[in-house]
């Protein structure tokens, strides 16, 4: 068994490449790394080397950081890229991994690499973002937000010159926010919560024009931060007075309603690791063999009570962010509906439930052809229409769930929505993801008072005139993803 | 010596395997003389095998880690047929979860016979069940 200083290795872990690359690197030039530094300029494997060498040191010899660090300064002829990209690599293959000495000097590196305006340096803050665990209350996922919201408040010029890296902090920082506001009586998180509650709010008074890019997403998010005093303002500034924002563009909330938010936000709310695995899950792992992998995943990260919040977040991972081909969509692989129908078994606290649910259907709420993508509302769809056989109480509460929605989610914008879920219902038939809405108007199983708000749902003169269309052309549609497999629910 | 597939091991008394799979479960904890062991049920792509951990293997390894077996046995260890890294081999964990598998063929629920032309050789006798007995695959 080979030890490390920078990363955790059990007995019986095979060798990890980066680290030995490193640790070589660092044992082979340890002489040279003291001063005085040699004017010679390094060659191309030598700059690399040095690059590596100066990594391993600064992570694993604290009192020697800033020793090192100097000659970092003194040699670096590549806007310190080799050396970002290097962290970049080790942040996302590693971090779970990282022994808490060189976790701390990672961030601190990170701040002093903000300080020279490092190339990449913002692509190193993100992927350390992503590090943080949503539903982790544990003393190491605490003390890294507390790292990251403290260096990126210390940076404030630099992240005013980085849309990207402001977006994601934000994103990121109103997400766990809700995690941290409903954890009472932790004293030890007031000093967190105070830092991350400034942030949000000077981000969002300061910067509004940059976080209308965010989209939709951002109100999902200050939804569970309505009741934090702070956010009351923001909340009636957003719904009675958008002009105090002071960006023109923004009359209305349905604004951000309108905008679908880009697929990388949803990176930043689950680690690497997560994605990973699901990716391998929804790209490999064929229908019927899923049940291990779904009891190694929960093992890992739904492992506490609160971990849980995370299934929000994979569900909207999931609907936005990872679209199969038509290639995997018609092998037999698993599908996202089925996933997503595993997760929602997997909340065990009904507000989480109602969130989980609310990010399956949010991009149905507003949905435009034009702007959105028929891929984040088709599992929802799927989910029902396949469960309706076995499983009609999810068929159920899923179609509640959305009437639900389109009554109350924001009654000032009932039209709005209303046309988005008759938009979303339209274009899953004409698209032929499923035949048509007749087994759902007419399955016994649900009440009649349900069936008939859907019938007269998509009796929209849309819907119907596409229907007549296709009566007419006497066309049948393929049922494209509809598979005819038994579905299983439990664990 | 080159990687083989599980479902082309065939039961040695010689420290000759190379192979990588995951591993899908894990028994219960017990004593050999003075060696803690623990039998789990190993896989890849063509095939899995009852797994025989030993000593300080018993706590390292957990179901869906990916591990590479270096210079492994694969023979009758008190009449069951396991594979094993032995005195002479080495078993490490190099992943976890991505990795595909199957349960069947189990190479350790095959009854094996001396080969008639060559009886320092096993060959496959009988299929005794499809699946581990020890681990059966999880209901569907």
């Amino acid at each position: 068994m080979t030890t490390s200083d920078l990363l955790r290795i059990c007995a019986h872990d095979a060798e990890n490449p980066t680290d030995s690359s490193l640790r070589e690197a660092f044992s082979s030039l340890h002489a040279r790394l003291k001063p005085p530094f040699p004017l010679t300029i390094p060659s191309p494997s030598e700059y690399s080397q040095l690059n590596q060498a100066l990594i391993y040191g600064v992570l694993t010899e604290p009192h020697l950081a800033k020793v090192h660090l100097t000659h970092l300064h003194a040699f670096v002829t590549d806007g310190y890229n080799l050396f970002t990209t290097t962290l970049i690599n080790l942040s996302n293959e590693s971090y779970p991994k990282l022994l808490q000495t060189p976790r701390s000097q990672l961030l601190w590196i990170s701040s002093k690499l903000i300080q020279v305006a490092a190339v990449k340096v913002e692509t190193l803050i993100i992927s350390l973002l992503r590090q943080i665990r949503g539903g982790d209350f544990s003393e190491p996922n605490l003390w890294l937000c507390s790292m990251l919201i403290s260096i990126l408040v210390d940076s404030w010029d630099w992240l005013l010159e980085e849309p990207l890296a402001i977006q994601c902090s934000l994103f990121v920082f109103l997400r766990l926010l809700s995690d941290h506001y409903r954890l009472v009586g932790r004293v030890d998180l007031d000093k967190l919560k105070r830092m991350e509650i400034e942030f949000c709010i000077r981000v969002l008074r300061k910067n509004f024009a940059l976080c209308l890019g965010i989209g939709r997403d951002l109100i999902r998010l200050l939804q569970d931060l309505v009741f934090v005093p702070e956010f009351k303002d923001v909340w009636s500034d957003l719904l009675f007075y958008p002009e105090k924002f002071g960006v023109p563009d923004f009359m209305d909330i349905s604004r951000l309603y309108r905008t679908r938010t880009p697929s990388h936000f949803f990176f930043l709310t689950i680690t690497p690791e997560m994605e990973t695995q699901l990716r391998f899950l929804l790209t490999h792992v064929k229908w019927g063999n899923q049940k291990r992998y779904q009891a190694w995943f929960a093992k890992k990260h739904f492992c506490t009570p609160e971990s849980e919040t995370v299934i929000v977040d994979i569900v909207r991972f999931i609907c936005s962010a990872h679209h199969p081909s038509n290639k995997i969509i018609q092998s037999n692989v698993i599908s996202r509906w089925a996933i997503i129908g595993w997760l929602l078994n997997c909340c065990r606290k009904n507000y989480l439930l109602a969130n989980v649910k609310l990010a399956l259907f949010y991009d149905w709420l507003f949905f435009d052809e034009k702007m959105d993508n028929i891929m984040n509302i088709e599992p929802a769809m799927l989910l029902m229409v396949n469960s309706m056989n076995q499983y009609v109480d999810i068929t159920r509460t899923l179609l509640e769930f959305l009437f639900l929605l389109v009554d109350n989610y924001d009654v000032q914008r009932r039209e709005l929505i209303l046309k988005g879920v008759s938009a979303s219902f339209s274009l899953l038939v004409k698209k032929g993801v499923v035949h048509s809405l007749d087994s759902l108007i007419s399955c016994d199983l649900l009440s009649p008072a349900l069936r008939e708000k859907l019938a007269s749902l998509i009796s929209s003169p849309k819907l119907s005139s596409i229907k007549r269309l296709l009566e007419t052309c006497g066309q049948q549609i393929e049922v494209s993803s509809t598979k005819k497999c038994r579905v299983e629910f439990g664990r | 010596m080159p990687m083989v597939s599980l479902k082309d091991i065939v039961p040695a008394a010689t420290n000759t395997i190379n192979t990588q799979f995951i591993l899908l479960d894990k028994g219960n904890v017990g004593q050999d003389g003075m060696e803690t062991t623990c039998l789990s049920l190993a896989a890849d792509e063509t095939a899995s095998v009852h797994f025989q951990l030993w000593g300080d293997e018993c706590r390292a390894f957990e179901p869906g880690d990916i591990i590479r077996l270096t210079s492994g046995i694969f023979s009758y260890h008190k009449n069951c047929l396991v594979l094993r890294a032995g005195r002479k081999g080495k078993a490490e964990k190099v992943g976890e979860f991505g990795m595909l598998f199957v349960e069947t063929p189990n190479m350790s629920e095959i009854k094996w016979a001396r080969d008639p032309t060559n009886p320092r050789k096993f060959v496959q006798e009988a299929v005794l069940s499809s699946h581990s007995k020890i681990f059966p695959p999880l209901p569907y």
